[in-house]
């Protein structure tokens, strides 16, 4: 159990001039099970690669309980990861596998027998102890790679998207499992994924990042409702906020002919700007077919049964834009059909620099 | 904080992270620090010595009438400078080129066949395979005899009594095609060398691709050359270094099968015979040593700078 | 994910239909007996008398151990099997150990911590044979007279190993490379040493690798002969040196020099016969990297 702190800690590959990392401030509480997320090449491996002590830091520091491990390596730091490949000792068997650290802590073998069959309990691995990794299957060696975490009982758990080698219906079953496993143990969790659902679903807290810069740190709910820049906005959220960019004419912002409803002071924020570009973000759950609105053709319905997403295009300052709109399931709608479409929910706009003005 | 805490606290990190850094440096040195040094000894003190002499005239036949001693003066460069106008250390370069161009050339591309053909299930795939290292495994020295005696041989060789059923009169191959002998015994023994590597290479491919590959219609052929022989490269590559390395320093065969023919003089034996074999120029001898080490020195950096692949970091 | 499945194996890339099949297999057949044929014909040569080998190419014959006894008996002052056999094995056996005592720790410096000049490091290892051996004896011959070392078993061991060091050094650091960074990564972070690491985690993967190495630098150590005759000729001779020696000047030697060669290379065509599938299996693996 233990908090995690990041101060100011970048990571510059020699020979480039870009950092990977950059700069990254991030306070994470005892207990929490904190995402990192972000699109691939955002630096959100690397960060969890120096808490880890697997990457220099070049500037800044880590703290791992109040204790500066900047300098120290991994082995010291009494942390446990979970890498994407699982990394299985292929030599070994499950039971050696989960019990290689302890042996290397010296932890008598009695002991050891106890607190792997307990780590196997745990995860339903025990008629597997015997066997080599070759001859487990993805979910089983996933899994053994937790156990192998677990049983040292470390201050923080370190995940490296640890689900994306697990077909679709594992990755959500186990994506639960884990989530119960975290709040079960208590111990501090540090998740990278890319997988915006799996964040949203698993963190207590979400940290996106975008170019070694970290964009927003939140609750899921606040990250989906308040998000502070347009590209956590259509990062955030399956399928995507519709993101639309407007010019500001005659004070007002229009889609198409329509004017884009505002509050008060988003519009007194609007006017404030110096720039008149900006950009305008919908929520597909907040756009509803209606008689009064902007026009356009139904060019995909994807029927999920529950919900369906109507994919409308629209013409807008003389260009085709594509509006994501939620409908309910058993609608008829139908690819063809011309639609009227308006807003019934909240409106983000960005400024020409893409952070959100407060509404 | 004020900010002289603050510049302290970086000064005494960018301090703690250099030592570090030096500390992680010589334990990654130090490792290969055992072979490093014992090569350095064992083989540089040798090289120096033998660059020392070939400064030098060295006639070990000619002892100080009144000394009784070999006298050994140093006469710089002038080793070097006859090099070009010895016509025999010409010949013996050609030939060198020669006989590991096609020594290398011919193995490779044996191995590669023998390879596919036993890239396969067939009954006794694993005895015909044992049969086709062997000839590695021999002695050159043996691999030598056996083939000038039993196999050249106009009086009691094999080759011959079976081209005299077809009518062609006996012939004393290694007598009367020299390099091409010894090049047909190279090929035979490192053969198999390549194919091992090729081997592993065929057993190293996707089946995926080459499913996608026959679905698409291509032919056994057409596979070969624009998916297999692509993937090949690296293992070739590597047949070629190891395999040039070793046949430029040729010579047990050529002492054994043709014995200083002409056409058959590699520099290793024209080294030898100038040196111990009677010719008892050493200092010559050892500039010609230098000379071989510097060729080959620039050709494998030349070699290696094409062959990236082989240089690569996994990282 | 490579290391926990075996590798496939190899579907044929040629001949579909099974007549193209039967008949490539056929041709197989041919070309591995065509090959083998000088050692066939080598080791019928030394079942026969002298008079048989000596004359134009027999094959029924009638077979004798003679010459296997005869050179393998051993007379005074003559170099006998017996203890070339032992000069051999001793020598290829101790240098063979120190190569891969030597190698390996210098392979896991180049291929998993790697310094920044490691391709020059490994340049160098591979020029040291660039030097021809016949160039060089001279100083080799002085060095080891000096030394007192002619004719003994060190002098051969320390060359053999110098000789084999480089291409063990190049193929274990390229089976190095192949151990997953994530494994050895895991191994760090379980609170793994260095030397734990290399026993526990990567010398299991690279077991088939080190193999393929071993038996190499076996086999060139073995067949070593220059140097050998040159330093050793009276002392503690090797089997190629014997061998050597069982050519006469005078009379017929050859079926004698047959039964002589077989006995030579006996042991060192057995290990490879053994060891070849793990020696693909190593260069498979990661010769190549």
């Amino acid at each position: 159990m233990a908090e995690v702190r990041y101060e100011a800690a970048s990571r510059i590959y020699p020979g480039s001039e870009i950092p990977a990392v950059n700069n990254l401030n991030l306070d994470i509480a005892d207990g929490e099970l904190l995402v990192l997320v972000g699109p691939s090449g955002s630096g959100k491996s690397t960060a969890l690669r120096m808490l880890a002590g697997l990457e220099t830091i070049n500037k800044g520091s880590v703290f791992i309980n109040d204790v500066d491990v900047t300098l120290k390596p991994p082995q010291d730091r009494d942390i446990a990861m979970v890498f994407q490949n699982y990394a299985l000792y292929p030599s070994m068997t499950v039971a050696e596998n989960m019990g290689f650290a302890l042996k290397q802590a010296k932890v008598p073998k009695a002991e050891r027998r106890l607190q792997v069959e307990e780590a196997a309990r745990i995860l339903d691995l025990e008629p597997y102890l015997d066997r080599k990794p070759k001859n487990l299957s993805g979910g089983q060696r996933q899994r053994v790679a937790m156990g192998r975490a677990i049983v040292r009982s470390p201050q923080v758990f370190l995940m490296d998207e640890p689900l994306s080698n697990l077909d679709a219906k594992l990755r959500v079953q186990t994506r639960t499992e884990l989530a119960d496993l975290q709040a079960r143990l208590g111990t501090t969790m540090v998740y990278v994924t890319h997988d915006q659902v799996e964040a949203m679903t698993m963190g207590h807290r979400v940290a996106v990042l975008k170019d070694g810069l970290l964009q927003q740190v939140d609750a899921p709910r606040t990250l989906y409702n308040a998000p502070k820049n347009k590209f956590v906005a259509g990062f955030i959220g399956s399928p995507a906020m519709n993101i639309v960019d407007v010019e500001r004419v005659d004070g007002s912002l229009k889609l198409g002919s329509v004017d884009v409803p505002l509050t008060p002071s988003l519009t007194a924020a609007v006017a404030e700007q110096a720039s008149s570009d900006f950009s305008v973000g919908v929520r597909p759950e907040h756009i509803a077919f209606a008689n009064d609105g902007f026009v356009g053709e139904v060019v995909v319905v994807e029927a999920l049964g529950s919900e369906s997403f109507v994919h409308v295009r629209t013409h807008h300052q003389g260009a085709e834009e594509m509006i994501v709109v939620r409908e309910d399931g058993q609608s008829a709608i139908d690819r063809g059909d011309q639609v009227t479409l308006s807003i019934t929910g909240p409106v983000h706009v960005f400024g020409s620099d893409g952070e959100r003005l407060a509404d | 904080m004020s900010n002289a805490v603050v510049d302290r606290e970086q000064e005494s990190r960018v301090a703690e992270v250099k030592r570090l850094e030096r500390r992680e440096g010589w334990k990654r040195r130090l490792p290969i620090l055992p072979a490093l040094l014992f090569t350095i000894v064992v083989t540089q003190i040798p090289f120096l010595f033998t660059l020392f002499y070939s400064l030098t005239e060295w006639r070990i036949d000619k002892p100080d009438p009144e000394t009784g001693e070999v006298p050994r003066p140093f006469i710089g460069g002038e080793n070097y400078g006859s090099l070009w106008g010895d016509k025999f250390f010409r010949d013996a370069a050609w030939v060198s080129v020669q006989m590991t161009v096609m020594a290398v050339l011919f193995s490779l591309i044996v191995g590669t066949l023998l390879a596919i053909l036993l890239d396969r299930k067939f009954f006794g795939q694993g005895f015909v395979r044992t049969l086709l290292i062997t000839p590695f495994l021999v002695m050159p020295v043996v691999a030598g005899f056996m083939w000038k005696t039993q196999m050249f041989s106009s009086t009691f060789g094999v080759i011959n009594w079976v081209i005299e059923l077809f009518g062609f009169g006996p012939t004393e191959f290694a007598t009367k095609y020299p390099l091409a002998s010894v090049v047909v015994v190279l090929v035979w023994q490192w053969s198999p060398f390549m194919m091992l590597i090729v081997l592993a290479g065929l057993q190293g491919q996707d089946q995926s691709v080459l499913e996608a590959a026959r679905v698409d219609g291509a032919t056994s052929f057409g596979i070969f050359r624009q998916i297999t022989f692509p993937q090949l490269r690296p293992f070739l590559e590597l047949g070629t270094l190891l395999g040039a390395i070793y046949l430029i320093q040729v010579y047990d065969h050529i002492e054994v099968i043709v014995g200083g023919q002409p056409g058959a003089k590699n520099l290793p034996f024209y080294i030898a015979q100038r040196s111990i074999g009677g010719g008892n120029r050493f200092g010559l001898a050892s500039s010609y040593s230098i000379i071989v080490v510097i060729a080959s020195i620039i050709i494998a950096n030349i070699g290696l700078r094409v062959l990236s692949n082989l240089l690569e970091d996994d990282s | 994910m490579a290391l926990l499945t075996r590798a496939p194996k190899a579907e044929p890339i040629l001949g579909q239909n099974r007549v193209v099949a039967n008949l490539l297999a056929l041709l197989t057949w041919v070309v591995g007996l065509l090959f083998f044929f000088p050692l066939f014909w080598l080791t019928l040569n030394g079942f026969k008398s002298e008079a048989d080998a000596n004359s134009s190419p027999k094959i029924l014959f009638e077979p004798t151990f003679d010459r296997f006894s005869e050179v393998t008996e051993s007379s005074t002052g003559l170099l006998s099997f017996t203890e070339a056999f032992g000069n051999s094995f001793w020598i290829v056996l101790i240098s063979t150990v120190l190569v891969m005592t030597l190698a390996i720790p210098a392979a896991y410096a180049l291929a998993i911590r790697p310094m920044r000049k490691w391709r020059d490091v490994l340049f160098f290892f591979i020029s040291t044979k660039f030097l021809p051996i016949v160039g060089a004896i001279m100083p080799l011959w002085i060095i080891a007279r000096d030394l007192d070392l002619l004719g003994t078993r060190t002098v051969l061991v320390v060359l053999y190993t110098a000789m084999n060091l480089p291409l063990a050094v190049w193929m274990l650091r390229s089976f190095f490379a192949e151990v997953p960074k994530e494994l050895i990564e895991a191994a760090q972070i379980d609170g793994c040493s260095l030397p734990g690491q290399l026993r526990q985690v990567i010398m299991p993967i690279v077991a088939p690798g080190l193999a393929a190495t071993a038996l190499l630098c076996v086999i060139f150590a073995w067949n070593e002969f220059f140097l050998a005759v040159q330093l050793n000729p009276t002392g503690a001779s090797t089997m190629p040196v014997w061998v050597n020696s069982q050519q006469k000047f005078q009379g017929q030697f050859l079926a004698g020099l047959s039964a002589a060669s077989v006995l030579a290379t006996f042991p060192v065509v057995i290990a490879g016969w053994v060891a070849q599938k793990r020696m693909i299996r190593g260069l498979a693996m990661g010769a190549i990297k």
